[in-house]
């Protein structure tokens, strides 16, 4: 075995980055458009009726294609399933930030739909947060049909 | 090792940029695909083998994030990433699972999406597969100009350069020669619909007007990166005969890798490799097969051969080390057209690596060619005599890893 | 040029980076030992005791015999191309690596023809990649005898190995 002394450490170069990016293919894209217009699109497959958000072309239960004809709309109103509260954040390059204020992240399982997703929580304090609360969406003031028109998630109004 | 056949293929056609779909779609386009092919459903399938190359699409661990999308769940899934072996391994791997009678059917699928990369070409997966050593080597002084040398100038084509330089040395093959097989594989490109760079009607004269990359290479000897996946339906004897009309029997297979330095050092043989063209492991690897196959006399009993060729020089230094002809002849068929698809020794009619790589698929397509030639399903690129014998080839790594698949009309 | 080809739709993209020099390797000492050679004009590799080959630069285990390579050899700076590689004259903005030109960086001239080899250096087993100098692209060929040019400050660096120059001129 090496010993200590005899195994050196190599530095990557920081300027080195290899930079992508990924084709979302026809489902996603009219997800996506539809969240610029506040709109959050399930896909429903037409043999099993697995609900999926965010919309795709393949049944992942059945393997039946979905289209745009399979597309339905739901209201993004969900119940929060589990949640956490992170202080520390990556900065993508190998570091830990430490975070000013604690992120709260909730787990939400839309209704009428059977994804759950993991969102932001905002407009609520960590203590009266409780599992199987509804919460809403809360939209970002300028919208780009992109993941960030949605700002985070706040306790509903039922 | 019971009898065990290929009884659905699917690809999707394979194009610069298929920006129309997510790789998701795109593999399971192909999954789809094959088991359509093969007469089943998805609830059929026993175990999957997945794979592409790593670092080429952005996606670690791929066949986590898309294993729904071909039909992993509920079911023994592995991916494999053998370099540009990927797919023959991914083909081994279902055809192992059979074979030893683990499992009934086995679905292999393999993909590569370059263009969700922003680098040309597929400098990022290729770049990356050094980055320690080339950042170890940096640190300790290697020069700029040596590294950029070296590396860029070198892997513009990369070790091929050195490889076609040695067999030219010594077969007396020319550059009109790696013309010739690039204007032939483009040729056959084009009677396939799922190929990429498809010119009908190529002739070696077109090949011969386009810009010198590094000698012996010319911009049109060398492969492109493609978007695509192919898939592969595996079944053992009684499902494989009720299932399908003609199966593809596997007959043989061996698989061999080395050292990654080999260029520095030496081959399994114990032969210093003073020839990058040598390729041991190929005749190794050939050696085993046939025997498995019960193959004596593969110059005759073979009738097609599907090579892994991103370069035209490797079809001839390949066919040789697959023997399928001697030492240094190769070229000397390709003259007379024996390997074209009216010819004796027909190879690539596909278009092979050369007119078509998405680096993880392309490994399984030869084996899916070779496949779809013994079925008779090639269509207006079949082979014009008929197929009983066919031979798959793969290659990767830093000329280090090779798999060789043999396949045939029926069982052994 | 007569490829076929086809119209394909395009779908939004997302984009994303991979910080591939965000990494700490480790490493072992080989390559300084290498370094140091180079300093003193000496150019080292390991002999393994085992089949007998010597591996330049420095393994530390034989990739045949599996045994850990202890013994060190010094070879000749005079070597034979095994093989080699003739650049087409460099142009400018022709091809980025990383986003970097290699003209802008200063690493190679426009025009220069750059001949990439591995040498083979009498008493190793194995191929050196490097650079050829001083000679005429038109005139290389395999088998051609060489001997290693050192740089004018030797720092204990891989560059103290410039490249090859040709024996006989």
């Amino acid at each position: 075995m090496e010993t200590k002394s005899n195994v050196i450490t190599v530095q990557g170069l920081p300027i080195v980055v290899a930079n992508f990016n990924w084709s979302v293919g026809f489902q996603m894209e009219r997800f996506l458009k539809a969240l610029g217009n506040k709109k959050i699109l399930s896909a429903k497959c037409p043999e099993c009726g697995y609900t999926y958000v965010p919309a795709r072309n393949r049944c992942g239960k059945c393997y039946a294609r979905m289209d745009e004809k399979d597309l339905v709309e739901i209201s993004g109103k969900g119940i929060l399933l589990s949640y956490t509260r992170a202080y520390v954040e990556l900065d993508g390059k190998g570091n830990w930030i430490d975070l000013k204020e604690p992120k709260i992240i909730g787990a939400i399982k839309l209704d009428g739909a059977d994804s759950t997703l993991f969102m932001p929580l905002g407009e609520v304090q960590f203590e009266n947060l409780k599992i199987g609360m509804l919460v809403e969406p809360v939209w970002n003031s300028e919208l780009k049909g992109s993941w960030k028109d949605i700002k985070y998630y706040k306790p509903a109004s039922a | 090792m019971r009898n065990t056949a290929i009884i659905g293929c699917g690809q999707t056609p394979h194009r610069a940029r298929r920006r129309d779909v997510s790789v998701a779609e795109l593999v399971s386009e192909a999954v789809s695909a094959a088991l359509e092919d093969a007469g089943i459903t998805m609830k059929d399938v026993d175990c999957i083998f997945s794979g592409n190359m790593q670092g080429f699409g952005g996606i670690a661990q791929p066949d986590l994030w898309l294993g729904d999308w071909i039909g992993a769940p509920g079911k023994p899934a592995i991916r494999i990433a053998t370099g540009g072996t990927t797919g023959g391994s991914v083909a081994h791997g279902a055809l192992y699972a059979v074979a030893s009678g683990m499992y009934d059917i086995a679905l292999a699928v393999a993909w590569e999406k370059h263009s969700d990369s922003k680098e040309a070409g597929a400098t990022t997966g290729l770049a990356h597969v050094g980055m320690g050593n080339l950042f170890h080597a940096l640190s300790y002084g290697l020069s700029l100009k040596n590294l950029i040398a070296t590396t860029a100038v070198g892997a513009a084509a990369g070790v091929a350069v050195y490889q076609a330089r040695f067999y030219m040395h010594r077969s007396g093959a020319t550059i009109e020669h790696l013309d010739m097989v690039a204007a032939k594989d483009r040729r056959n490109a084009a009677k396939n619909p799922y190929a990429h760079l498809r010119w009908p009607n190529c002739q070696p004269e077109d090949i011969a007007k386009t810009e010198m990359i590094a000698y012996p290479f010319r911009y049109g000897h060398v492969c492109p990166a493609s978007d695509g996946a192919s898939c592969i339906v595996v079944a053992e004897e009684k499902l494989a005969k009720k299932l399908c009309k003609k199966p593809a029997w596997l007959l043989g297979l061996a698989s061999y890798s080395d050292e990654e330095n080999q260029l520095q050092s030496e081959n399994y043989g114990g032969v210093g490799v003073l020839d990058p063209s040598e390729q041991m492991g190929c005749r190794v690897s050939a050696k085993k097969a046939y025997a498995m196959a019960g193959i004596t006399d593969p110059q005759k009993e073979i009738d097609l051969a599907e090579i892994y060729q991103p370069f035209p020089s490797q079809e001839l230094i390949f066919a040789e080390r697959l023997g399928l002809f001697d030492d240094g002849t190769a070229w000397r068929y390709l003259e007379k057209g024996e390997t074209d698809i009216n010819g004796s020794m027909p190879t690539d009619l596909s278009g092979g690596v050369n007119a078509t790589n998405a680096i993880g698929s392309s490994a399984l397509q030869r084996v899916l060619e070779c496949a779809l030639q013994i079925m008779g399903k090639a269509g207006e690129h079949q082979a014009a005599k008929p197929v009983h014998k066919a031979i798959a080839h793969g290659w990767g790594g830093v000329t280090n890893y090779i798999t060789v698949t043999i396949l045939g009309d029926s069982p052994r | 040029m007569g490829y076929i080809k086809d119209e394909i739709p395009q779908t939004m993209m997302v984009e994303g980076d991979w910080q591939v020099g965000a990494y700490r390797y480790k490493a072992n000492r080989l390559l300084e030992e290498y370094t140091q050679g180079l300093k003193q004009k000496k150019i080292i590799g390991s002999l393994c005791l085992g089949c007998g080959k010597v591996i330049v630069p420095p393994r530390a285990i034989c990739g045949r015999c599996h045994r850990r390579q202890e013994e060190r050899r010094e070879v000749s700076p005079i070597g034979t191309i095994t093989c080699f590689v003739i650049s087409p004259p460099v142009v400018r903005g022709k091809y980025k690596l990383f986003g970097l030109d290699p003209v802008d960086t200063g690493a190679l001239k426009e025009g220069e023809i750059l001949v990439p080899c591995f040498v083979r250096f009498d008493g190793s087993d194995s191929n050196v990649a490097c650079l050829l100098l001083n000679a005429d692209p038109q005139k290389v060929f395999i088998g051609m005898r060489v001997k290693a040019v050192w740089a004018e400050k030797l720092e204990g660096k891989m560059s103290d190995l410039e490249g090859v120059e040709p024996l006989e001129k």
